[in-house]
């Protein structure tokens, strides 16, 4: 009696547990008969990479369809106040890599979806749901696509996709908002030139994306030039030595970078370099390029300079008993620095505007976040942004370099302020240095020895009065 | 009598407005002739073209096998496949000079340059929005190319802070990556094979684009490299036609119908592809 009953017992145990397993068997496996691959967002941010709430975006979600199913009908739902209404959807179902000729539609109803085919998605279709203008909630946070499809059993329930990181509304795209709705906006951006070079909301936009790309240009040439002056101050001297070699390895030097285009330094170094296997980090290299290339130029305007210092000064010094580093660095480069600051900031200008060139090879700077944002608007304005950008720095540099010529003519004229006909000298003065400053950035682009060595000699009043 | 006067003003106003009327006929006479001759179809030959009895296409000739360049000449299958869409056309086909992929459908919606953008540009909705698509002629799907050393089999493997994926700037490719490879940095470039050598050289861990190309540049440029993701997007290549010119739209629709009916694309698949897909 007993063992009957306990082996009764142990029988509905095993009856028990055979169901349990069937149970646990049956539902992982209607659970997965469509199985969600994903859901992503598009990065709906101007020039960022967030997807925003509340404004229109595209929402792509993945799924298979497992063995032995035939998935008819599929319902994506969104949180509360996300929305499909206004969206448009695109259907893609695919076998493999190839695309299944199954056809289906799309209902849109506040924050559900509806998607009906005509014939029944069998195994192994991959579905596609490409659901353009759709909006997350506008309060950001992780949104959950979850769902339900109709198999041949009829309703099921979707699992859950991973989670889409979305955020608030930003102060900055709020302003664009705005500015997409003000009416002078509208009546601005009617005008083609005006719509296609400053339209106010890429103006706004561009501004505060430019940003990082821009702190990173002035880094990498802020870096660069101390390295550059070093450098071409010892290549300067290495060309005005009496050692035949010293003036070959420095000619060699200053000629080769100067005779080739600073684009094609950059490719040598950049795709040149880690093909030896050297591997360095895109911005150092970047500031190495700049600093190399920058030192060529410095070194041609530090001789011409250490050579417009009249031989009476050498002469000079050596009857105070001087040797040749004492004459130089006590009595000829300060000379020399006073009359290359002008040059030496108008170089130091464009090395700044040259930092442009890395963004062909994947350095982040000022030109590069200027030129996503163009592509992906297809609109001018960004570039317009960035010539901004590089104008407040270029424009005071601009400035300080007049001031500064205007000085040294002032001072090598032995002139100070005059007591009478104050006015007069002032404005002869200003148009003067306004004239220098020209002739010197001239003398600069024409890169012409000749020319740049008659504007460093000529720093002198007579030649401001020739002009 | 008062009605009839013209008043100085109104004859400004009106003169300036013929003026006008007169500038902007002149542009779009310039610009455009009505009519194509050779069409079976006389239906549907209501369309402009830049210059009379040429069909100007654009494409940046840097999606190998789609459009490239093999020395100074233009190939590939898309730039075959336009041959003989404007012969069925009755058209001389011009092609200009390569232009950066992400400024072709700008180009085409500012109008006064090119017919038609033939550059494999997946038909989406958002570009739908800008200009108008024809048919598709091609499937397509994305894939991601990697050295084969660098050992990499899924999405994951990438989706790391600090992994730079290059990217041809404007493409679906690039949109796919921003998408789903949310930690990585999206670098854009100007085409896939400046992307492809940056990658070579060990700039980008990974490249991300089309996958026919990305399959054709393995195997034949960088064989260091391998397409280590297959991703099955199912878009589908569409030629670009200016919203203001329907015509064209459908007179190419007929075309490539042609050009389907009578074996034409079967053949260039063969030859590009190996097989017809």
């Amino acid at each position: 009696m007993s063992l009957r009953k306990r082996s009764e017992r142990r029988g509905a145990v095993a009856i028990v547990t055979t169901l349990m397993l069937a149970l646990s068997l049956a539902m992982p496996t209607s659970a997965l008969a469509l199985t969600t691959n994903k859901a992503t967002a598009r990065p709906n941010e101007d020039g960022g990479s967030s997807v925003i709430g509340g404004l229109d975006t595209r929402l792509t979600w993945e799924g298979t369809v497992e063995e032995g199913e035939e998935v008819t009908e599929v319902t994506l739902m969104l949180p509360d106040d996300g929305t499909f209404d206004g969206a448009t959807t695109k259907i893609t179902v695919l076998d493999g890599l190839k695309r299944a000729k199954l056809e289906g539609e799309a209902v849109a109803n506040g924050s559900q979806l509806t998607v009906t085919f005509k014939e029944p998605a069998t195994a192994g279709y991959l579905l596609r749901l490409e659901v353009e203008g759709m909006r997350f909630p506008s309060e950001g946070g992780d949104i959950v696509v979850s769902g339900s499809y109709v198999n041949q059993a009829g309703e099921q329930t979707l699992a859950d996709s991973k989670p889409i990181k979305t955020i608030a509304n930003t102060p900055l795209q709020a302003l664009v908002a705005q500015l997409d709705e003000a009416p002078w906006v509208q009546a601005w951006n009617s005008n083609p030139f005006l719509g296609m070079f400053f339209k106010p909301q890429l103006l706004a936009t561009a501004f505060a994306t430019l940003v990082p790309g821009w702190l990173l240009c002035l880094l990498i040439v802020v870096i660069a030039y101390p390295f550059a002056i070093v450098l071409g101050l010892v290549f300067a001297l290495m060309k005005i030595s009496k050692h035949r070699l010293l003036r070959f390895i420095s000619t060699l030097y200053i000629n080769v970078l100067r005779g080739t285009p600073l684009f094609l330094q950059i490719y040598i170094m950049f795709f040149g370099l880690p093909m030896m296997n050297i591997n360095i980090d895109n911005n150092v290299l970047g500031v190495i390029v700049i600093a190399i290339n920058a030192s060529a130029y410095l070194a041609e305007i530090f001789r011409a300079g250490i050579q417009s210092i009249p031989q009476g000064q050498y002469e000079a010094a050596s009857s105070l008993g001087m040797n040749y580093f004492q004459t130089m660095f006590s009595i000829i480069l300060p000379q020399t620095i006073r009359r290359v600051i002008p040059t030496v900031t108008s170089d130091f200008i464009t090395s700044y505007k040259d930092t442009s060139l890395l963004s062909s090879v994947g350095v982040m700077e000022l030109m590069m976040f200027a030129k996503n944002l163009t592509s992906v608007s297809g609109n001018m304005t960004p570039y317009v942004a960035a010539a901004i950008f590089y104008l407040v720095v270029t424009l005071p540099l601009i400035k300080v370099v007049s001031i500064v010529e205007e000085r040294i003519a002032n001072s090598e004229r032995g002139g100070g302020p005059r007591p009478k006909g104050k006015n007069a000298a002032k404005a002869a003065e200003a148009s003067n240095g306004a004239k220098l400053s020209g002739l010197a950035v001239h003398a600069q682009a024409l890169d012409d020895e000749h020319a740049y060595d008659s504007a460093m000699g000529q720093m002198t009043p007579s030649y401001a009065s020739e002009v | 009598m008062s009605k009839s006067t013209i008043t100085r003003r109104s004859f400004i106003g009106a003169a300036s407005t013929s003026m006008l009327g007169l500038v902007l006929t002149a542009c779009g006479g310039s610009s455009g002739s009505t009519g194509a001759t050779a069409t079976d179809a006389a239906a549907s030959a209501d369309y402009t073209l830049i210059t009379p009895g040429k069909l100007t296409c654009v494409s940046d000739m840097a999606f190998p096998p789609m459009d490239y360049m093999e020395g100074d000449t233009y190939t590939g299958y898309e730039v075959e496949l336009m041959e003989a869409i404007a012969t069925k056309m009755g058209l001389e086909i011009a092609w200009l000079p390569p232009t950066k992929f992400d400024t072709i459908i700008p180009l085409i919606k500012q109008g006064g340059k090119a017919d038609v953008g033939a550059s494999s540009f997946t038909i989406t909705d958002e570009r739908k929005e800008e200009i108008d698509f024809s048919d598709s002629y091609l499937d397509s799907n994305q894939g991601v190319a990697t050295l084969k050393s660098a050992g990499v089999k899924s999405e994951e493997d990438l989706n790391v802070e600090g992994k730079k994926i290059g990217v041809q700037s404007g493409t679906t490719g690039e949109m796919w990556a921003k998408e789903n490879l949310t930690n990585a940095t999206i670098v854009p470039l100007d085409d896939p094979v400046q992307a492809m050598s940056g990658m070579s050289t060990g700039l980008y861990d990974a490249v991300a684009a089309d996958l026919p190309v990305m399959s054709y540049l393995c195997a034949q440029s960088y064989t260091d490299c391998e397409v280590s993701i297959e991703i099955p997007t199912g878009e589908q290549y569409g030629l670009v036609v200016s919203k203001d010119n329907p015509g064209l739209t459908a007179a190419l629709n007929e075309a490539y119908a042609a050009v389907v009916a009578d074996g034409t694309e079967a053949e260039l698949q063969k030859k590009w592809f190996g097989a017809e897909l």
